[in-house]
């Protein structure tokens, strides 16, 4: 993924962030009544007590009359009593809304990633976007989630503007006295000037900040490369199975410490010493400013006779509150701008579109399993490569057959259950199912008829039953059979909780932990459950000693009865039952028949295979 | 739940630990928080003052050059100090993580480094967990406690100050405020300690949520997930527990009201006293309006460095016991020497023989033990294997050779002197190993095989993927050597498929050239034509050094000058592969049933 720095326009930031919020508001609109509320009643919280505690001053400057400084204390408190109990409810509605929210988020990317073609799950690009968008959003919280805050923020920005607004006209309309040597601040001119001068100060002080921060954003990449290699080498020392090499090799010392050490000489250090701390000092700085020319404005009219001392408070809060409220919609507008590009990245990754033709018919559900694949001269190259992987492959697979599928590392065999499965479509070629292309099917019903036990196989850390039956409710029955034709009864009769027994200690404490040949009896349990006419054993037996890999084969041909089974192994002991076997060699069927037959054929690439293993094992 | 053990460190001492790491690294972090502190205490006194002291000159009618004076005076202060602030500020956080970097670094020294043992301790373990957490983030007590004491600086100092400008009051408003405050306080800690007693509960369920989210969405659940329509189940668990978390902070947030509500109430209180008070004195003694404002601010300000005081202290808690548990792991007992122990001799005899005498080992809290009274003896420059099922002892019996444990009875020798003498930490030196589980960095293929960043041995390296049988695809590589292996670290990263990664571990073990070599089972992801390669390799791999061969598959043991058959910890037969066959004992039964397939006209189907 290059990283094109353009930045977006306001506009362009602003449609993406619309568009956001569209997302949000069908997932929970209720974290949008939550926080407008509640924005609401907390930005306009500060001037109820600022106009209230004026009243107090005024009378107290001027008449103090102990009824009406009674009723304006007492009203003072309960109303500030009021605002704060109604800030508290909502504040606890917007909570409980933004905690669902935030686990909403996930809700956006396992949808979409779900539902993929599996072609682009296999893209690296599309797993580095998708990296790209968690790491954004996990480290510096840029990203879909944000425009959340940044709706809030909005909210109590304008509420606070017009709420400064509306309890500060009335200091630009008030007049000095005629006769005061200061009459001439009722000049329509100098009351301009002087709203002027706010706000191109209140102005000012955002854009230094910004460029402050500007200085972070063009950090992130550069933080992007350090949190990578961060949350690498911090961690590997408690990767217990990394223990022995680290030991033996010395690699926290040797390596590990050599690329923690340039972590930590960040150019980011530097320039806050520099020219980013005196940025974001001279935004501070110009505030200051502005504090002074209100102080001084409204105190002079003041001090002319135009308003009492109670007014002042209330003018200065004001027009305070008005300010930050200004620079905070300034703020809130440029971190939206600057969001734009990590939304961009967001929504390039869910715009990814279903490329894989999907077709409409169902397979029929027979009951004489009488389904007939066929590859006709099908060749294929993974996308964005050269490289033919597989090459004008022709074969005929014969209903309650057993075959094999030989051939060394990266001759294709695992491409070509890929093809079958059609996780990927041909390049070249078609694969037909009773005489159809497989494209023409519905995707879900053509998996149907495929069980496939994955060289790399997982299970997932939920009950033992669900991840046999892949879903929540099952037949418990049929499960405990399945498991027991895998050979899995002996151990099942040992777990605590038997099917509800959670695997793995990821998620419960009391899981437990299985062995490699005991997951993979679950794994074949599971496609026994699924209880599909194909079903696709490969390279199954990697994980297992010679004892249990015999008593594996045995046992999977009499369970596959009926069924049609392919095995792909590299080890050729697992051939030697199978009614016929394919041999792959750099994507070509180079051999097709029985064990005898391709033994005999001593020029052939099955028997130069053979010998290879075989070696060890003969005399 | 465990049982609450006491820290062995206060907060003072915690705070004295976290000073000399920050006064050996970055020690500007020390004196940023006191400036830091010093500067906020007094924007806030300006930031009362400047109402009040202006209203008073409005008040008093005085001259308008007097009046203009006063608030520039003001506006220039508050400018020095919040520039100044915010520079500091700007400035904080880079000292901070440094210093909690350095202990992460230490961490990751530790537990790299620590006995073998101490790894399958669960207290080391646990412990092991919570110094990391501890180190996690910027909020984590190793980089926030200095954030805390900034801020409890800032709180006492602008307590007194408040404090002596409150001093003209009745004391009795000061107590009640600070009574108020105080009761307020510990109320409401009382209520929110619900979400901590609770955490696990919260955690438990985000930890589903995500663990789902991770499957759903990773690369390696994604073939399963499609072929047997998985999407459903794995959204259902999700949303289930979605919906307890929901029901979780409904439940939370509805019994957190209760602080908005007794905040409120208190704050009534407290302020309705300080009104009533303050008007009295206004209109019995004639105070002035701006006094009252000063005045009153100030004791709603009071309530502020109160609570500030007390929140941060049992904020300032929490943290030191969080450090107390990084310094435990680091000063975590050790039973294997290193530093203290004897230097390998210089003249040691190479190549070497190791001895094992009468070896039993017992796991920690295992009711039996994996090895039984083992004598062995790998003479100088043998060539030894060591084969057996899964789960007869194997690869324990290579830890103990390896000096990762040492046998619970009898001796590992090496040319006859107990290894627990030296420093472990040589004694690893002699070993070249590749193991089953193996650490590949993520770094270039050149510094993987060397095992250090600089000054590699470039051609040593060339010469060894050669021998490992990896240099056509490391030269095929975008950047040759230098590609960097993996994607977590580096975008333009290689994934190496098992076969390579295996050689690539090969070739890592040729480069370091130890007297002694260890090979686990390294042949177990290649295909039949690479294993015999390999094997043919290992041959002249061992020429001049002692090897150890494990492996569950005979096939590759039969060129080794001695094979021992492990069944159930002990060493039940020895010889070469033609000696173990003729005694029919149980390696010629595992032979036979690895070579019944591939026997020539054998019979069909197995059994």
């Amino acid at each position: 993924m290059e990283n094109e720095k353009t930045k977006l326009t306001y506009r362009q930031s602003w449609k993406m962030n619309l568009r956001a919020w569209k997302i949000w508001w069908k997932l929970c609109p209720g974290v949008f009544y939550s926080t407008l509320v509640f924005s609401i009643v907390k930005a306009s919280t500060p001037y109820v007590t600022i106009f209230l505690s004026a009243q107090i001053i005024n009378e107290l400057a001027e008449n103090r009359r102990p009824e009406e400084l009674t009723k304006w204390v007492i009203l003072t408190l309960f109303c500030a009593a009021g605002c704060a109990l109604l800030q508290g409810i909502f504040s606890r509605w917007a909570n409980y809304e933004k905690a669902f929210a935030s686990q909403m988020d996930s809700q956006i990317y396992m949808k979409k990633m779900l539902s993929l073609d599996y072609a682009d799950i296999d893209r690296q690009a599309v797993f580095d976007l998708y990296s790209q968008i968690k790491q954004n959003a996990q480290w510096t919280g840029w990203g879909v989630h944000r425009t959340l805050s940044y709706f809030e923020e909005l909210v109590m920005a304008v509420v606070q503007i017009m709420g400064g607004i509306g309890l500060s006209v009335s200091l630009f309309l008030l007049k000095v006295p005629q006769n005061s040597s200061l009459a001439f601040m009722n000049h329509p001119l100098c009351v301009v000037g002087i709203m002027g001068l706010m706000l191109l100060i209140a102005v000012v002080s955002p854009i230094c900040n910004n460029q402050g921060n500007q200085y972070w954003i063009s950090y992130a990449s550069e933080a992007k490369q350090v949190n990578r290699s961060f949350s690498f080498y911090a961690n590997i020392c408690k990767d217990r199975k990394r223990a022995a090499d680290l030991r033996m090799y010395q690699q926290q010392e040797n390596v590990c410490n050599i690329y923690f050490s340039r972590i930590e000489h960040s150019t980011i250090a530097k320039n806050a010493k520099g020219p980013m701390g005196l940025w974001n000092a001279l935004s501070q700085c110009i505030t200051a400013v502005l504090t002074g020319v209100v102080y001084a404005f409204v105190c002079v009219k003041a001090w002319a006779g135009a308003f009492g001392v109670g007014s002042v408070t209330q003018y200065v809060g004001a027009i305070t509150q008005l300010f930050q409220g200004l620079s905070k919609l300034l703020e809130t507008m440029g971190g939206m701008r600057a969001n734009g590009e990590f939304l961009q990245t967001s929504f390039q990754f869910l715009d990814i579109p279903n490329r894989m033709y999907q077709g409409s018919l169902t397979t029929e559900k027979r009951s004489d399993r009488n389904y007939e694949v066929e590859f006709r001269d099908v060749s294929f190259r993974y996308p964005d490569t050269d490289q033919w992987v597989l090459h004008h492959v022709n074969i005929k697979f014969r209903v309650g057959s057993r075959l094999a599928v030989v051939g060394m590392n990266g001759s294709g065999k695992t491409t070509f259950i890929k093809l079958l499965c059609r996780l990927y479509d041909p390049t070249e070629g078609e694969i037909l199912l009773n005489g159809i292309n497989i494209r023409k099917y519905r995707y879900d019903e053509y998996i149907r008829i495929f069980s496939v036990v994955f060289q790399d196989f997982k299970l997932l850390a939920l009950p033992l039953g669900e991840n046999v039956a892949g879903s929540a409710e099952y037949d418990r029955e049929q499960v405990k059979k399945c498991l027991a034709y895998a050979g899995f009864t002996q151990r099942l009769e040992t777990l605590p909780k038997g099917l509800d027994t959670y695997l793995y200690k990821d998620l419960k404490e009391e899981g437990v932990d299985i062995s490699g040949g005991e997951a993979q009896k679950i794994a074949i349990a599971r496609a026994l459950y699924k209880d599909a006419p194909f079903i696709i054993l490969d390279e199954p037996t990697a994980a297992l000693d010679p004892m249990a890999e015999a008593e594996i084969y045995s046992r999977f041909n009499e369970i596959v009865t009926d069924k049609t089974a392919i095995y792909i192994s590299h080890r050729l002991s697992s051939c030697k039952f199978c009614d016929e076997i394919a041999v792959f060699h750099e994507g070509q069927i180079v051999q097709k028949g029985t064990h005898e037959e391709l033994v005999a054929d001593t020029a052939g690439k099955y028997y130069e295979l053979w010998s290879a293993q075989a070696q060890y094992y003969t005399k | 739940m465990e049982e609450k053990k006491k820290s062995p460190y206060n907060l003072w001492q915690n705070t004295a630990f976290m000073l000399a790491q920050a006064w050996k690294t970055y020690p500007s972090v020390i004196f940023l928080c006191i400036a830091l502190a010093v500067v906020t205490a007094a924007q806030t006194v300006a930031e009362l003052l400047i109402a009040p002291m202006v209203l008073q000159k409005v008040e008093d009618s005085a001259p308008l050059k007097e009046l203009l004076l006063t608030i520039a005076g003001f506006s220039l202060a508050l400018l020095v100090l919040s520039g100044l602030k915010r520079y500091l500020d700007t400035n904080t956080l880079f000292g901070r993580v440094g210093v909690r970097v350095g202990l992460v670094r230490q961490i990751g020294m530790k537990i790299s480094r620590t006995s073998y043992p101490n790894l399958m301790d669960t207290r080391f373990h646990d412990l092991e967990n919570k110094a990391a957490d501890a180190c996690s983030g910027n909020t984590e007590a190793t980089e926030y406690i200095w954030t805390t004491w900034t801020v409890i600086l800032t709180n006492v100092l602008g307590f007194i100050a408040y404090m002596a400008m409150l001093s003209g009051l009745h004391p009795l408003l000061l107590c009640v405020i600070i009574a108020t405050t105080a009761v307020g306080y510990f109320v409401n800690k009382r209520i929110n300690e619900w979400g901590y007693r609770h955490r696990e509960e919260e955690s438990e369920y985000i930890k589903e949520m995500w663990y789902i989210r991770e499957t759903a969405t990773g690369r390696s659940h994604a073939k399963d997930i499609r072929i047997f329509g998985l999407a459903g189940w794995v959204n259902d668990v999700w949303y289930k527990s979605l919906r307890l978390y929901q029901a979780f902070i409904r439940k939370r947030e509805s019994i957190y009201i209760w602080t908005n509500v007794i905040d409120l109430l208190l704050s009534l209180l407290r302020n309705g006293i300080a009104y009533a008070y303050l008007l009295w004195l206004t209109l019995t003694s004639g105070m002035s309006a701006s006094e009252f404002l000063l005045y009153f601010t100030a004791a709603s300000g009071f309530t502020q460095w109160v609570t500030g005081i007390l929140e941060m202290f049992t904020q300032l808690h929490k943290q030191s016991l969080d450090i107390s548990i990084v310094r435990e792991l680091l000063e975590y007992p050790e039973p294997f020497r290193f530093e203290e122990g004897e230097p390998l001799p210089k003249d040691l005899p190479i190549p070497c023989e190791i001895r094992l005498e009468d070896v039993s080992y017992r796991y920690p809290k295992a009711e039996e033990d994996t090895l039984r009274h083992i004598d062995l003896t790998v003479r100088p420059g043998e060539k030894l294997a060591i084969v057996g099922l899964n789960g007869a002892g194997k690869t324990t019996l290579v830890r103990l050779v390896c000096g990762f444990l040492d046998p619970t009875q009898g001796r590992v020798l090496l040319n006859g002197e107990d290894i627990r003498r030296y420093n472990r930490r040589e004694y690893y030196k002699l070993f070249s190993a590749v193991f089953q589980e193996f650490s590949v960095l993520e770094a270039s293929v050149a510094q993987n095989v060397a095992q250090r960043v600089d000054g590699i041995d470039q051609e040593r390296v060339r010469r060894c993927l050669e021998q490992a049988g990896l240099s056509e695809k490391a030269e095929s590589l975008p950047k040759g050597l230098q590609t960097p292996i993996g994607r977590q670290v580096f975008e333009d990263g290689v994934e190496l498929s098992g076969g390579q990664t295996q050689r690539l571990m090969l070739a890592r073990a040729l480069y370091k050239d130890g007297p002694i070599l260890v090979l686990d089972e390294p042949t177990a992801a290649l295909d039949p034509i690479a294993e015999s390669d390999i094997y043919q390799k290992y041959s002249g791999m061992t020429q001049g050094k002692t090897s150890l061969f494990i492996s569950h598959r005979l096939a590759s043991t039969r060129f080794c000058d001695r094979i021992l058959f492990l069944e159930n910890g002990q060493i039940t037969e020895e010889g070469t592969h033609g000696q173990l066959l003729a005694q029919g004992g149980g390696y010629a039964k595992l032979f036979e049933v690895q070579s019944r397939y591939y026997k020539e006209g054998g019979e069909k189907n197995g059994e």
